[in-house]
């Protein structure tokens, strides 16, 4: 047990030590597309590490959090960590409070009230959050005849509280030039799940057109517009089983869909989803406000966008651990795992398997800083 | 079982005015008039555009009307009622089985290119390449084999004989005006109402009390699924020792045997065939649960065929997480996802076909 | 929880205790004794069990019932938005769930006895046996793929048929429109799930139409009835009480059902009726809670878990109603026989037809037993 402590704590130390410089050193370069793995980061020995990480939570990490567990297992053959991605954000982060987990995955930062409470669960440190994985919220659609779909936020607004219903209307005309539009009605198909992706969603229309979109951003859909479904999967297959549809998805689950471009604020540039637009989308509009020592929560402000390199609709998730563990080998071991996580290479095998947007460096330098000083 | 030797000599009861006089229909005649009928369905809808769908329902329709009009003139009322009756039960069943091979055929063609020796015999996951940093998933239901057999099987140990006792205590022992048999009755009732999602919060928060925090694992699974089992074990357990006669029971005693001996002597090999698809039934409702699982035992990609430590995959979750959680590669995941349903059904036939071996060996011998 | 109940091991037979029933009175045997003592443990475990359960219930169920709807803050997101109480938000969940399982009992309850008949009277003996295990292996399909086969086949197939009942059927407020254009309306759910309970209902009626007296049937066809006619006097009277209990098990079933519902059923919290629309679906207790339980704060979870609390009062109330039903209605052998048996043993007016059947059942019970085995 000491050994395995002593051994985790200076691997995690170096860890740290080691993402630290890679991010420092590499600049602004933000390109994901070097197939070689960043060789600072392989020079982290993980294989002293042993142990069980018991996790769980947001499902919009699924895909990642088993690419990064698979990528770190690869290189701690004597760790095993479970993702429980059946949980969801809430079910994450009440099990997290609950001590049941080592660290939850989140779509949205902490409550102030979920942060105080977290001083019961993890002593008077209390716990941080962290943000790990960006992507952003894909509106896909199926039109026959349509293979390119231009919109803006105030058009999407429209279509998804039931103001525009059917696909000639003048306005989504007037952003898609030479396009034939046919005069299908539009079917709406939104997640009945609760759900972080349609927080965040609705959090940019919110924002963007308030006016328009009354409802207040929230994890369940608000209005009585449209068919909803289980899931990213199921709006997802219900989009493509059907014509005239229109829906929202985490870009990582969607698949062979169809995605519309979506304006950025009123510049006339329309932005197709990209890794690099999403780490730039969160670089413009992304505020670090932590909530307390070292705690990085971000608030986004999608309204501050406003170029063309930009995607307009970022989705940002976190993992939130304590800063104290009870079993400080414990402690270590999560916090290496997540130390892996927010390094440079995490953050590529992220972008290689699941289509997340590298995190931007400034973001990743802390989340390091605060990862080396959990206990 | 000849029904048409009986009706022949049958004596005339009721207005009907003649039985050895009235008329007869050919023996074929239900043939003959589902053909016309199918015909003249054809002939109307090609009319009106045909679609296999309406051909068959109008086809229905035309011929239960079709064979009661024609039995009620050439027969009479009582004949064309069976006749009518007949047909309406064999469309029953014509109908019934249009869903269930449509879902057999949707489970087979959707799990069977998955199915290959190394998918069932290997653990799934997924493996690293630190040269280009993909990921690749492996295909692999191994795991989730294991952890269904293990929690399925631990939620039998504890329910098949809990149910079953307590059908024997309710049909066998009790006083029914006792309180005590009439509170297990109502209470039964009440548990095939439990949600399966509030029994794998019981479950969960009854092993968080024992264990701590960290209490995921296929035994407390396994719990909630005795919790949902236990009620459907109980009540068709019941049914099936109900309907054993009172006077095998009575000649058993009446030759001094004990109770005990006359139950598991006489009541339960007669009963035995009932109680196994009662059983059958319970396992197989319990052996596809998904939220209770996700909640007692947690997920895990990993092997762990650890009962009492740590999350335990099985392959209805296998299956759900396949098709809700995909990963980037969709198809792929959902083949996997079909592979684990289809393991799943056929994991069933092999117990049913044991199941039916265990009842064929209990039950009693003679006139087999 | 283990009670070790193996009554495999202990076949000698004590020869000397006679029944309770007949007067004499014998000192009973060890095995006896134990036998007698695990039946009543077991039976006593299932209140102890089901005390457990219904304790959890409520104590998880209190503080969301307790808590003041509209103004916790707790309550104001998600899935409990813009409810001023728990009476306000289970009332529709009651409804669709009384509503859903309504449906799917209607249209699969009289199939599924009309099947286990036509196995069990009117199928040709070979053929009997392989349907009666064809059914039996769609009870052992798991739900989630149930669920699965409505989004990708069921859906489809109901569109046009959707259409059809609005076209023709409209003015009944049933077929009222909007008419969906995804298929995720409660009647393929209701659907779905009748196709769900079918092999319960089927496989237990099916045993019991096959338990009932040759004697009876003979009887009946001796006296010129047509084979209608003695499975409405023979048959059917015999089975009341199982067919009222297989019915009851399979409304179970669709009462609890959660994974193929929160799939395919595109839910609204409202009282309808209407059965082909998007928007208004009404929400299942089970699939809603499933549905929002991942990203449901604690307080949220509580108020799920007290929707929980009402499926189970529901199912009670269903179980109570129906039970009582039969016992007002039944008026023939079986049920005459049936009380008679579940009256004290020393009543007087045993039922004379058990006294004739019975050598003739058990040798059925028998011939049934050996061929299931075959088949």
């Amino acid at each position: 047990m000491k050994f395995n402590k002593a051994a985790a704590m200076s691997a995690i130390a170096l860890a740290s030590v080691l993402a630290l410089t890679a991010c420092s050193g590499d600049g602004g370069a933000k390109s994901s597309g070097t197939p070689a793995a960043s060789t600072s980061d392989a020079a982290v020995d993980y294989s002293s590490l042993s142990g069980t990480i018991t996790a769980g939570g947001s499902s919009a990490q699924a895909n990642v959090q088993q690419a990064w567990t698979t990528a770190f297992q690869a290189q701690a053959s004597n760790v095993k960590i479970n993702y429980d991605k059946s949980q969801g954000s809430g079910g994450g982060v009440t099990n997290w409070l609950n001590g049941s987990y080592d660290f939850a995955g989140t779509d949205a930062a902490l409550s102030a009230d979920q942060f105080s409470q977290a001083k019961q669960t993890c002593g008077p440190d209390g716990g941080v959050d962290i943000p790990v994985y960006l992507s952003g919220v894909s509106i896909v659609y199926k039109l026959d005849g349509v293979k390119k779909l231009n919109l803006d936020a105030k058009t999407i607004a429209s279509i998804f509280s039931g103001k525009i219903t059917s696909w000639n209307d003048p306005a989504i005309a007037a952003l898609n030039k030479g396009a034939t539009l046919p005069s299908t009605p539009i079917s709406v198909v939104h997640r009945s799940d609760g759900s972080g992706t349609t927080a965040n969603f609705t959090t940019y229309l919110h924002q963007q057109q308030p006016s328009i979109w009354t409802w207040d951003a929230g994890t369940t859909w608000p209005n009585n517009v449209g068919s909803g479904q289980q899931g990213g999967s199921g709006v997802v297959n219900t989009v493509e089983a059907g014509n005239g549809t229109i829906g929202y998805a985490d870009q990582s689950s969607i698949g062979d869909a169809t995605a519309a471009s979506v304006e950025v604020g009123d510049t006339g540039k329309f932005v197709d989803y990209s890794e690099a637009a999403a780490t730039e989308s969160l670089t413009q509009s992304g505020t670090i406000a932590p909530q307390g020592a070292g705690d990085l929560t971000v608030t986004i402000d999608t309204t501050k966008i406003n170029n063309a390199k930009a995607y307009p609709i970022p989705l940002l998730s976190y993992d939130v651990l304590c800063k104290t563990f009870k079993d400080s080998a414990q402690g270590k071991l999560t916090a290496a795992y997540l130390g892996f996580i927010v390094s440079k290479t995490g953050q590529q095998i992220g972008a290689k398997n699941a289509g997340a947007a590298p995190l931007p460096e400034s973001f990743l330098s802390k989340a390091a800083k605060t990862l080396a000083s959990v206990k | 079982m000849s029904a048409t030797a009986v009706s022949n000599s049958r004596r005339p009861r009721g207005p009907v005015p003649n039985a050895l006089t009235s008329g007869q229909l050919p023996r074929l005649v239900e043939l003959y008039t589902l053909i016309g009928s199918l015909a003249v369905s054809a002939a109307v809808l090609a009319m009106t555009g045909f679609s296999v769908v309406g051909w068959l329902v109008l086809a229905a329709v035309v011929y239960l009307v079709g064979i009661g009009i024609l039995s009620t003139v050439v027969e009479n009322r009582r004949k064309a009622t069976d006749r009518v009756v007949r047909g309406l039960v064999t469309i029953a069943f014509l109908l019934a089985l249009v869903p269930l091979i449509s879902t057999l055929i949707t489970v087979v063609m959707g799990g069977a290119p998955s199915l290959t020796w190394d998918f069932i015999t290997k653990t799934g996951g997924s493996v690293f390449d630190p040269k280009t940093l993909k990921v690749t998933v492996v295909q692999g239901a191994w795991q989730a084999i294991v952890g269904t057999l293990i929690i399925t099987g631990i939620a039998s140990l504890i329910s098949i004989p809990i149910g079953i006792m307590a059908a024997i205590y309710l049909v066998e022992y009790a006083q029914p005006k006792q309180w005590m048999a009439r509170t297990v009755t109502f209470l039964v009732d009440v548990m095939t109402g439990i949600p399966s999602i509030v029994a794998g919060l019981f479950a969960f928060s009854l092993f968080t009390l024992l264990v701590g925090p960290k209490a995921f694992s296929g035994i407390s699974a396994a719990i909630a699924l005795s919790v949902l089992m236990i009620p459907i074990v109980i009540r068709s357990t019941e049914e099936m020792l109900k309907l054993v006669s009172d006077d095998l029971r009575e000649a058993s005693y009446a030759l001094g045997v004990t109770k005990f001996a006359t139950i598991v002597r006489i009541v339960l090999p007669t009963a035995i065939a009932g109680i196994i698809t009662g059983v059958m039934l319970a396992i197989s409702r319990v052996i596809g649960e998904t939220a209770p699982i996700f909640i007692a035992a947690s997920f895990t990609d990993n092997f762990n065929a650890n009962p009492f430590n740590g999350p335990m995959q099985t392959l209805p979750v296998m299956a759900y997480s396949g098709y809700k959680f995909p990963s980037q590669d969709i198809a792929s995941s959902y083949q996997s996802a079909w592979g684990a349903a289809l393991l799943l059904v056929l994991l069933v036939v092999i117990l049913n076909l044991i199941a039916r071996v265990v009842a064929k060996v209990f039950a009693p011998r003679g006139l087999r | 929880m283990d009670v070790p109940a193996d009554r495999a091991d202990s076949g000698s037979a004590d020869p000397g205790s006679p029944r309770r029933r007949t007067a004499a009175k014998v000192r009973a045997r060890p095995a006896d004794r134990i036998f007698r003592f695990l039946s009543t443990g077991s039976a006593g475990l299932i209140m102890v069990i089901l005390a457990g359960v219904a304790l959890f219930l409520i104590i998880k169920a209190a503080p969301a019932i307790a808590a003041n709807w509209s103004t916790n803050p707790d309550l104001a997101g998600g899935t409990t938005h813009g409810f001023t109480s728990f009476w306000s938000y289970v009332g529709p969940l009651i409804w669709g769930t009384l509503w859903s399982s309504l449906i799917a009992l209607v249209l699969g309850a009289p199939v599924a006895i009309g099947i286990a008949l036509f196995i069990s009277h009117y199928a040709p003996r070979r053929l009997a046996g392989a349907l009666g295990y064809l059914v039996d292996l769609l009870a052992a399909v798991p739900s989630v793929v149930f669920g699965l086969w409505g989004i990708f086949v069921i859906r489809p197939f109901i569109i046009p048929f959707q259409d059809w009942l609005n076209q023709y059927l409209g003015w009944i407020p049933l077929f009222s429109g909007p008419v969906s254009r995804t298929g995720s309306t409660i009647l393929a759910g209701a659907i779905v799930l009748a196709v769900m309970i079918l092999p319960i209902i089927t496989s237990i009626s099916r045993e019991i139409f096959l338990q009932t007296p040759r004697l009876h049937e003979e009887a009946a066809l001796a006296l010129g009835s047509t084979k209608w006619e003695m499975v409405r006097l023979a048959v059917f009277p015999y089975a009341r009480s199982g067919i009222v209990s297989a019915t009851l098990l399979g409304l179970g079933r669709a009462l609890g059902e959660t994974m193929a519902i929160a799939l395919i059923i595109s839910p609204s919290l409202i009282f309808s009726v209407h059965l082909i629309t998007d928007t208004k679906n009404s929400q299942t207790i089970a699939a809603n809670a499933a549905l929002n339980f991942p990203e449901s704060n604690p307080l949220q979870r509580d108020a799920l878990i007290a929707t929980g609390l009402a499926l189970f009062i529901i199912s009670f109330g269903v179980n109570f109603i129906a039970r009582w039903v039969v016992a007002r209605t039944g008026s023939s052998g079986r049920r005459k026989e049936k009380v008679v048996r579940s009256l004290p043993p020393s009543d007087p007016t045993a039922p004379a037809a058990d006294a004739a059947d019975g050598p003739v059942l058990a040798r059925r019970g028998r011939e049934q037993a050996a061929e299931e085995a075959e088949g």
